[in-house]
């Protein structure tokens, strides 16, 4: 008697056992997998196409793309009704409907269409294909140049400031608390501007662009505020000495406050240059 | 004998004429499409008249397919526009086209009513019911229209200049002409 209910009591946890180890596997392979081709009017694959299947009922929307051989896969959905939509460069969107059952795999394969293509209108696929490589140059090109502009505009409070205390710094009566204010201005207005040239330099040029509109004078203006933001600080940094000395400011560095009143005047007209529309 | 050869005269006349009506096509001549864009401080324009567009006829039922190049818009500000093409992902996806199918007959209105398949920046629009004004004069047509199109409909994110974003509205005007070729 004992053996027996030894022998069931094994049985059962057995069973039990297997019972618990299938439950997971059924929540694994809940969701079905819908796979297909996309071709063209000439059964050839359309890579990079996009493919949206919304759930009717729910509005869920996923999104993938084809491989280059025009291959797409979606996988765990939910039972039910769906709406394929499929669109790619140059050709009509195709849209369609699809009944997804539980379980099973599902294979649909679509065509796209369109009586014309851009090829029709003589475009060349290197004309009507982009690239990421492409699109990531454009990108680090806005964002470069998007920090050019921030800082750019940031330099502009310490330049007009350094030109203002600079009244003070090269008066009769300057103070070496004026001259060292002015010098701490005129370097965090350099170093702002050296910084957000830098950004302006590095960006990376789209091939084929003319230069066109304002953007024209900007760069034409640079050739102005460029040097002269180079020649500032050097004749700065001599009419600083000349006055710690307790001398007059002479010679080269008489010329200090008119470069830098020419620079700071070319750095305004700079950004007003592509601020607005004349 | 000369009723059969009349008939038969007949018969090919209309064979001809039907066969005429369903070859036809639409070649796009001469195009400006120009978009604009409001700012609170500036109202731009950017103006192509580079587009190519072909018309297919079969069956009553005309396709057309009209596209260009997104680079190809020029606002007057090379900047502008290098901004413009990077904010439409204009380099993964460099081309806008419009697909659009009216009946054969349509040519003779004074205005057309056309549900028009927008594809830029890597998304579908549809648009239904726009209307254009036409002007035939021998075998050319001039067509002229608005298209609402609007920064949502291609989820671009709208451009700002310093801190202000664009409106949403980005209209199109367009203005072609077309010549029917047999």
């Amino acid at each position: 008697m004992n053996l027996n209910a030894a022998k069931f009591g094994f049985g059962a946890g057995l069973l039990l056992l297997s019972f618990l180890s299938t439950v997971p596997l059924h929540a694994q392979t809940a969701g079905t997998t819908l796979s297909g081709v996309i071709t063209d009017a000439s059964s050839k694959g359309v890579p990079n196409a996009k493919i949206s299947i919304k759930n009717v009922a729910t509005s869920q929307l996923t999104e993938t793309k084809t491989d280059p051989a025009g291959h797409y896969n979606v996988q765990n959905l939910t039972a039910g009704d769906y709406e394929l939509s499929v669109s790619a460069e140059g050709f009509s969107t195709n849209v369609a409907k699809v009944t997804i059952s539980t379980g099973a795999e599902q294979t649909m394969n679509l065509m796209l269409g369109g009586v014309l293509s851009l090829g029709d209108l003589g475009y060349s696929p290197a004309q009507t294909q982009g690239s990421a490589q492409d699109q990531a140059r454009l990108d680090k090109r806005s964002h470069m140049l998007k920090i050019h502009q921030r800082i750019g505009l940031i330099a502009t409070a310490p330049i007009v400031a350094s030109v203002i205390t600079g009244t003070f710094a090269g008066g009769k009566r300057t103070s070496s608390t004026d001259r060292y204010l002015h010098l701490a201005l005129g370097s965090a207005a350099g170093d702002l501007y050296f910084i957000s040239a830098y950004y302006a330099i590095r960006a990376p040029r789209i091939p084929g662009t003319e230069t066109r509109g304002p953007i024209r004078l900007h760069k034409a203006l640079a050739w102005i505020h460029g040097p002269g933001m180079i020649l500032t600080p050097i004749l700065g940094a001599i009419a600083f000495d000349q006055k710690s000395r307790g001398e007059k400011v002479h010679g080269i560095a008489s010329a200090h406050a008119a470069v830098a009143i020419v620079t700071a005047s070319a750095y305004g007209a700079s950004i007003l240059a592509v601020s607005f529309k004349f | 004998m000369k009723t059969k050869i009349g008939m038969l005269t007949a018969f090919l006349s209309l064979g001809f004429s039907v066969f005429a009506q369903t070859d036809s096509r639409w070649v796009l001549q001469q195009s400006t499409l120009t978009y604009h864009v409001s700012h609170a401080l500036h109202q731009v324009e950017g103006v192509s008249h580079e587009a190519r567009g072909k018309g297919v006829c079969h069956a009553g039922q005309c396709d057309f397919l009209i596209a260009a190049a997104v680079k190809t818009f020029d606002s007057g500000d090379s900047n502008r526009d290098l901004h413009m093409l990077q904010v439409t992902r204009g380099g993964e996806f460099p081309m806008i086209s419009v697909r659009t199918r009216l009946p054969e007959d349509a040519a003779g209105s004074a205005t057309i009513h056309a549900d028009l398949e927008v594809q830029f920046a890597g998304q579908t629009a549809k648009y239904n019911q726009i209307s254009f004004q036409q002007v035939t004069q021998g075998n050319e047509t001039r067509i002229t229209g608005t298209i609402p199109t609007t920064i949502s409909d291609f989820k671009i994110d709208p451009p700002s200049l310093l801190g202000i974003a664009v409106k949403n509205e980005m209209p199109v005007r367009v203005e072609m002409t077309w010549q029917k070729q047999k």
